[in-house]
């Protein structure tokens, strides 16, 4: 850890592609709007606009709670996701041949786009928890709301692995909408949109083996001010390992394929 | 700039004397402010019997060469004929199948970790949403000793598009920001994969000054072109590729020189087709009213003759063949002309 902070000195080369990507992903419209704005327009709509038959608290949490934790959750999610198609975009366009004969690592490119995908979501955990606390005055400790944010940034590393293996399965005619496709299905069936409390049996089993389950559970607890499950962070962990070495294997493939 | 004339008449007099292949004429004192960079002098590209085949595919066969620092060099040859596989393999993007492949001394993928080599690869793309100036901030955050932000976008002619996003960039301006990239590290070698594709002849004839200008230095360029007069203009020396072989090694003029064809133009009223060609070394005879044009294989004997025999010529004249000529004898039906 304290290796990897060094080699972000400022003129690093790694530092450097990394503050590239993050400026590139802010000016992409779409990034802003599905994985920025719309977690907090969602939100807001569903516990300040409109009227929702949930009044009583879900899973021990206030609605505007439990929901500014599901929202938090999906923007997390989809900003972590998000470098699938620049990763698909980047192999065709022959950037990444480009980036290979300078002296920037090829371990480099595809850790400075997990870096940068798990620093982008904190734009939407931030926008989110402060319309909890503004909009619906939601009342956590401070160290609670730090909490919550960087808990849910650093869940968000298996998805950034998926999303990544995603730019490396797919080509850049399919990668988004490979990726939107799991980003969804993660989104609803993980229990973000409509509480997992509300579903039948078996989609409610289906709900507990998803990560974005998981991570939503992981921000839940710390929302209710109590330590995370210990099966939250396993699982969370395990689906990184995996997801993790899925794409590193992937681009190790790429790499050699590129390298003829 | 007296330094940059002298390395290169030297470069030229080594050619001139025998082509290719001796030890690297040695370009004196590099231009301030690069005392910290390594000794030029090795060669930078060197290529011993080194094959390259994809599959059943031969890209590259038995190629020798070795390029002394401070040359600029054409890679030319038809599209097909090995020019970019060549580049890759000094790049370390493709690994050679037999031979063996030293750039700046070094393994290829060394020297690019060395951050010695730039490359503007045959339109490598460009990242949206990125402006111009960042990607050259990139650059040079990637190399060790890196020009100056400012110097850069001026020596690419980037100055006024520094704000620019790429996705807004003309095919010429993307090609120089390529070039940006390529020279952000102050590499001793640079390559270039057909560069001045996209350009029209302006932007062609800036670029090139450009490049001039950074070469002066006493960098090493090698560069793949299929337009002749750019490898006739810019290039100390010429390589000339052809299904994956070399078949010509040397400065414009020698490689003018290895094609033996000769034209002798002349006027003479009422010229016999069958007698022109029965001349010495006549080996091809065109008549278009007056004017005869003979390809001669030796254009000394072909006027010795025809002086001899009294033909009451007027207005002689001896041309060697133009770099196309050359280019297509060298790589068309007789390959054998090298």
């Amino acid at each position: 850890m304290l290796a990897l902070a060094f080699r972000f000195a400022d003129r690093s080369p790694v530092a450097a592609y990394l503050r590239l990507e993050i400026r590139r992903q802010l000016r992409n419209r779409r990034f802003v709007i599905f994985t920025i704005a719309f977690p907090v327009i969602l939100y807001v709509l569903y516990t300040a606009v409109l009227e929702t038959d949930t009044n009583g608290p879900v899973a021990g949490l206030a609605w505007p709670v439990y929901f500014l934790v599901s929202m938090a959750s999906y923007g997390a999610i989809g900003a972590a996701m998000s470098q699938a198609n620049p990763i698909a975009a980047e192999r065709a366009s022959g950037w990444t041949r480009q980036l290979r004969v300078t002296p920037l690592p090829g371990s480099a490119y595809v850790t400075g786009k997990l870096l940068s995908a798990v620093l982008l979501t904190l734009p939407a955990l931030v926008l989110v928890s402060v319309a909890g606390a503004s909009v619906n005055h939601v009342d956590l400790r401070p160290a609670a709301w730090v909490e919550l944010v960087v808990g849910l940034a650093l869940s968000s590393v298996p998805f950034a692995a998926l999303g990544i293996l995603l730019g490396y399965l797919f080509d850049t005619d399919s990668a988004q909408g490979a990726m939107v496709l799991t980003f969804f299905g993660m989104a609803i069936l993980g229990g973000l949109f409509a509480p997992i409390e509300a579903f039948p049996d078996p989609l409610a089993t289906i709900a507990r083996v998803l990560p974005s389950y998981h991570l939503a559970a992981i921000g839940r607890a710390i929302a209710a001010d109590r330590l995370p499950d210990l099966v939250d962070v396993i699982v969370l962990t395990a689906y990184a390992v995996v997801l993790g070495g899925l794409a590193g294997w992937r681009y190790l493939r790429a790499d050699a394929r590129a390298h003829g | 700039m007296g330094v940059h004339a002298t390395a290169t008449t030297e470069a030229n007099l080594m050619l001139d004397a025998a082509i290719s292949s001796h030890a690297p004429a040695q370009p004196a004192a590099i231009d301030g402010g690069r005392a910290a960079a390594p000794p030029r002098g090795l060669e930078a590209v060197a290529f011993e019997a080194v094959g390259k085949s994809f599959g059943a595919t031969l890209a590259l066969h038995d190629v020798n060469l070795a390029i002394p620092a401070g040359q600029t060099v054409a890679l030319l040859g038809r599209n097909g004929a090995g020019k970019s596989t060549a580049i890759n393999v000094m790049l370390g993007l493709l690994t050679a199948s037999s031979g063996s492949v030293r750039t700046l001394g070094l393994d290829p993928r060394a020297a690019i970790a060395a951050g010695r080599v730039g490359s503007m690869l045959q339109s490598a793309g460009l990242p949206a949403g990125a402006a111009v100036g960042e990607l050259v901030e990139l650059a040079r955050a990637l190399y060790p000793h890196p020009l100056g932000r400012d110097d850069v976008l001026e020596r690419a002619g980037l100055a006024s598009l520094a704000r620019r996003r790429v996705e807004t960039l003309s095919g010429g301006e993307l090609q120089r920001v390529r070039f940006a990239l390529a020279i952000a590290g102050d590499p001793d070698l640079i390559f270039l994969d057909e560069p001045t594709v996209a350009m029209d002849v302006e932007s062609r004839r800036a670029f090139w000054d450009d490049m001039r200008r950074f070469a002066a230095g006493g960098r090493t360029v090698l560069f793949a072109t299929h337009y002749l007069d750019e490898a006739d203009q810019v290039a100390d020396r010429i390589l000339v590729l052809e299904r994956g072989r070399l078949v010509a090694d040397g400065s414009s003029a020698s490689i003018k020189a290895a094609v033996a064809e000769r034209r002798v133009r002349f006027t003479l009223p009422g010229a016999d087709r069958v007698a022109m060609a029965a001349v010495d070394g006549v080996i091809g005879v065109e008549i278009h009213g007056d004017a005869v044009a003979l390809s001669s294989r030796d254009a000394d004997a072909t006027v010795r003759a025809l002086a001899g025999a009294g033909v009451p010529f007027r207005d002689i004249e001896v041309a060697g063949p133009s770099l196309e000529r050359a280019f297509l004898a060298l790589t068309g039906a007789s390959p054998d002309a090298a």
